[in-house]
C-alpha cells in the first residue's frame, strides 16, 4: 500500500506537468453562459451586449466595459493594439508585452490565475485564450460567479485577424480593430505578392530540444510559417509532437527555425549539442542554417505578423531586395500610443 | 528450488540472449527509414570492420547514428533497472518493491529540474544533474533507513517512501511555481524517455556502471536466496547480511541513478521483469540476476520500439508504453498465482 502510495504522488505530479504544457492545445468547449449581471456595484445604463465568443459561447458584455482583466499574454498584446489598455485592469505574470503590461496588477498565472484576485477587482468582463495558456476550468469557474467571460481562440493567421476585430467590437473599439486587423492583412497580402513564385522553404521548427518537440500542422503557428514561405516537415495533426529524431534526420529540413526573446541561449544550446547525433547527422546543422526568430510567432496576437515578415526576411532575402528592413514592432506601438488616448474616449 | 548447474544456467541465459537478437533485429529494421536484413547485414558488416563511410547515408545516418545508439541505450537502461528491480525485492522482501521505491527517481528528477532551472544552457544538464539528485538521495536515505548502525529492511522502506514523497511534492511545486519554457522537456522526463540522443562515450560509461554494479549484485546472489528466507536464520548460516545489504543497496542505488539519469523514471520494467523471471526460472537469485538483466534489455527494447514507431512521426514516451502494457500485464501475473 505505502509503495503505491508514493507512486501515486509521483504519477500525479507528472500528470500536472502535461496538463500544462498542454494547456496551450486545449480547448473551450461552447458552454451556454447564463450570466447577465457583474458584481460592479455601478449602475448599468446600457443593455448588456449578447455576443458569441470564438468558441461559439455566448456572453452577455455589461456596456461599456469599463473594467478589463486578460488572462493571456495574447489577449493583453491585442488590448494594447487595440489602444484599450486604459481600462486594462489587471493581467497575469506571463504578460510581458509591450513592458508596459508587466506593471499592471497581476491575478498570477494564467494556467493558475487567482479566482478570489479576479472576482475583488471587480471586473465587467475577463478575456481568455482558449487556445494560448488558459484551461476551460478557469472559464468555467468564472461563468459559475458570474463573471462575464469572453474567449478567443484562433488557430490560423486569419483567423486570429478575425479575432482581434471580433474583440475589438466587444471592447467598444471595433474602429481601431478593422484598422489594426486591415493593416495586419495588408501587409500580409504585400508578403504573399513577394513570395508568389517562391517555392516554401522546409523547416523543422524547434518547440524543445530534449526531447525534440515541434509543431503541427493545424497549429497558428504551422499557418504562421506557411505566410511566411515556409513549410513544416513536421506532418501530424497534434499540436505540440514530440517527434522522433529519425524522422527529422529522414526528411532533412533545409532551416531549423527557433522562437526565443533571448537568441543567444538558443545559439548557446546549439553549440552544445552540434556535435551530439541527431543534431550532427542534419545538413541545416552543419551549414548553419538556422533562424531564431521572435517569440512573438508562439502568440496569436498582433506581433504574430511581425514575426512572419522577420521569418520571411531571413529565409527569402533574395524577395526583399527592393525593401530595406524596418522593424514593424517599433512602428506600430508608436501608431498605438498616440491613438489609445482617442480609443479610451471613444470608449466612455 | 531447482538446483542450478552451469549447463542450467548457460541454457537460460542463451534462450533469453536469443529472444534479445531477435527483438534488436526488429527493432534496427523499423523505423523511419526501414532496412531490409541483407542490407542491415551488410551494412553492419562495414560498420564493424570500420569501413562506415561506405555505408549509404541514408543509413548511416538514421540506423547507425541514431537507431542502434538508442536500441543500445534501451537495453542498459532496461537492464539496470530490471536488476535494480530484484535486489530490492530481495533487500526489502517486499514483492511490490521496484527501483524506484527508495526514491531515487525522484531525486533525480529534483536535480534535473533544479539543473534546467539554474543552468539551462549547459548541454547535457539535465543527466548530470539527475544523477548528483539521485545519488544524494541514495545517501540520505541509507542515513535515514539505518537502525543501531544496520539496514533494517523496514526502516529503509519506511525512508524511502518518505524521501519519495517528499521529493515528490518538491517536483509539484517547483513544476506549479516555475513551469516556463525550460520545464516544457521535464513531462517526458517524468514519464521516462528515451529520445534524446546521448554523445557516445556516455554510452561506455553507462555500460561501465552497468557492469560494476550487476557484477557487485552477482557476487551476493548465494546470500540473498538465504537472506530472503529469513535474516535470522541467514546470520545463524554465517551470512555476512550487513555486508549483502550494504552491497546490494549500493550497487541497485547506483543501477537506478545511471538508468534515471539517461531516461527518466520509466516504469514497470524493474517492477515486472523480475516477477517474469522468477515464474519461468524460479526464484534463485543466481539464475534471477542474469536472466533479468537480459529480460530487462528485451522488455525496454521492445517497448522503445513501439514508442518511436507506433504514432510516427510523433514519438510516445516509452515510459507510457510500458505502463499501458505493464499494468495489465502485472495484474494477468498476479491473477495466474491465485489458485
Amino acid at each position: 500500500m505505502r509503495i503505491l502510495f508514493h507512486r501515486r504522488f509521483f504519477g500525479a505530479s507528472a500528470l500536472y506537468a502535461l496538463v500544462a504544457i498542454a494547456a496551450s492545445a486545449q480547448t473551450l468547449p461552447p458552454v451556454q453562459s447564463s450570466t447577465t449581471q457583474t458584481n460592479g456595484a455601478d449602475a448599468k445604463s446600457l443593455a448588456p451586449l449578447i455576443v458569441k465568443d470564438d468558441m461559439e459561447r455566448s456572453v452577455a458584455v455589461p456596456q461599456p466595459v469599463k473594467r478589463i482583466i486578460s488572462l493571456a499574454p495574447s489577449v493583453t498584446e491585442t488590448i494594447y493594439a487595440l489602444g484599450a489598455q486604459d481600462r486594462l485592469v489587471a493581467d497575469t505574470d506571463a504578460c510581458n508585452y509591450p513592458p508596459a503590461a508587466q506593471k499592471l496588477p497581476k491575478v498570477g498565472g494564467p494556467f493558475t490565475p487567482n479566482l478570489e484576485v479576479i472576482v475583488s477587482l471587480k471586473p465587467d468582463l475577463v478575456v481568455v485564450a482558449a487556445n494560448s495558456g488558459n484551461r476551460k476550468e478557469t472559464a468555467e469557474a468564472l461563468d459559475l460567479l458570474h463573471v462575464p467571460t469572453y474567449a478567443t481562440n484562433a488557430k490560423t493567421v486569419d483567423d486570429v485577424l478575425n479575432s482581434i476585430v471580433k474583440l475589438g467590437d466587444v471592447l467598444g473599439v471595433g474602429e481601431q480593430g478593422r484598422a489594426l486587423s486591415d493593416s495586419l492583412r495588408a501587409r500580409l497580402q504585400e508578403l504573399h505578392r513577394r513570395l508568389e513564385n517562391i517555392a516554401p522553404t522546409r523547416v523543422l521548427f524547434v518547440v524543445w530540444q530534449e526531447p525534440l518537440i515541434s509543431i503541427g500542422q493545424e497549429t497558428y503557428i504551422a499557418d504562421a510559417l506557411r505566410h511566411a514561405g515556409a513549410e513544416s516537415v513536421i506532418s501530424t495533426k497534434q499540436d505540440w509532437p514530440k517527434v522522433g529524431w529519425e524522422e527529422v534526420v529522414r526528411s532533412q529540413p533545409a532551416y531549423l527555425v527557433f522562437a526565443s526573446a533571448h537568441p543567444e541561449e538558443i545559439t548557446a544550446m546549439l553549440a552544445g549539442v552540434r556535435n551530439l547525433p541527431g543534431w550532427r547527422d542534419l545538413k541545416a546543422v552543419e551549414e548553419n542554417k538556422i533562424v531564431i526568430v521572435s517569440d512573438a510567432i508562439n502568440l496569436p496576437a498582433p506581433r504574430l505578423v511581425d514575426a512572419i515578415e522577420e521569418l520571411a526576411r531571413h529565409l527569402h532575402p533574395e524577395a526583399f531586395a527592393d525593401a530595406p528592413h524596418v522593424p514593424a514592432s517599433v512602428v506600430h506601438l508608436a501608431k498605438r500610443a498616440s491613438t489609445s488616448a482617442h480609443a479610451a474616449e471613444n470608449a466612455q | 528450488m531447482k538446483a542450478l548447474t552451469l549447463s542450467r544456467l548457460l541454457w537460460i541465459c542463451g534462450s533469453l540472449l536469443a529472444v534479445l537478437f531477435v527483438v534488436v533485429v526488429v527493432a534496427l529494421k523499423v523505423g523511419a527509414v526501414p532496412i531490409s536484413i541483407a542490407d542491415l547485414a551488410l551494412n553492419l558488416g562495414r560498420v564493424i570492420l570500420g569501413r562506415a563511410s561506405q555505408v549509404p547515408s541514408e543509413y548511416r545516418f538514421v540506423v547507425f547514428d541514431l537507431r542502434l545508439p538508442r536500441i543500445f541505450l534501451a537495453m542498459l537502461v532496461g537492464g539496470a533497472l530490471s536488476v535494480s528491480g530484484t535486489s530490492f525485492q530481495a533487500l526489502l522482501r517486499n514483492p511490490l518493491a521496484d527501483p524506484y521505491v527508495l526514491g531515487v527517481s525522484s531525486g533525480g528528477a529534483v536535480g534535473a529540474i533544479a539543473g534546467l532551472i539554474f543552468a539551462p544552457q549547459i548541454p547535457l544538464v539535465a543527466p548530470l544533474a539527475a544523477f548528483l539528485g539521485a545519488i544524494a538521495t541514495i545517501a540520505a536515505v541509507y542515513f535515514l533507513g539505518r537502525r543501531k548502525g544496520q539496514l533494517d529492511s523496514t526502516t529503509l522502506l519506511l525512508a524511502g517512501i518518505i524521501s519519495a514523497s517528499f521529493l515528490s511534492a518538491v517536483i509539484s511545486f517547483l513544476v506549479t511555481t516555475l513551469a516556463g519554457q525550460n520545464l516544457r522537456g521535464i513531462v517526458f522526463w517524468l514519464m521516462g524517455d528515451l529520445s534524446t540522443p546521448l554523445p557516445d562515450a556516455l554510452h561506455w560509461v553507462l555500460l561501465a556502471g552497468l557492469i560494476v554494479g550487476v557484477g557487485a549484485i552477482y557476487t551476493t546472489a548465494a546470500d540473498l536466496n538465504v537472506i530472503t528466507a529469513g535474516e535470522r536464520e541467514a546470520i545463524h548460516l554465517g551470512v555476512d547480511v550487513t555486508r549483502v545489504k550494504l552491497v546490494v543497496y549500493v550497487s541497485a542505488s547506483l543501477l537506478t541513478g545511471l538508468a534515471v539519469s539517461v531516461s527518466g523514471a520509466i516504469g514497470y520494467v524493474g517492477l515486472l521483469v523480475p516477477h517474469a523471471m522468477r515464474m519461468l526460472f524460479g526464484s534463485d537469485y543466481r539464475v534471477l540476476i542474469p536472466s533479468s538483466l537480459i529480460g530487462g534489455a528485451i522488455a525496454l527494447v521492445a517497448a522503445d520500439t513501439l514508442a518511436r514507431t507506433v504514432m510516427k512521426p510523433t514519438e510516445l514516451p516509452v515510459g507510457a508504453v510500458t505502463a499501458i502494457l505493464g499494468a495489465p500485464f502485472f495484474i494477468y501475473l498476479l491473477r495466474r498465482r491465485l489458485p
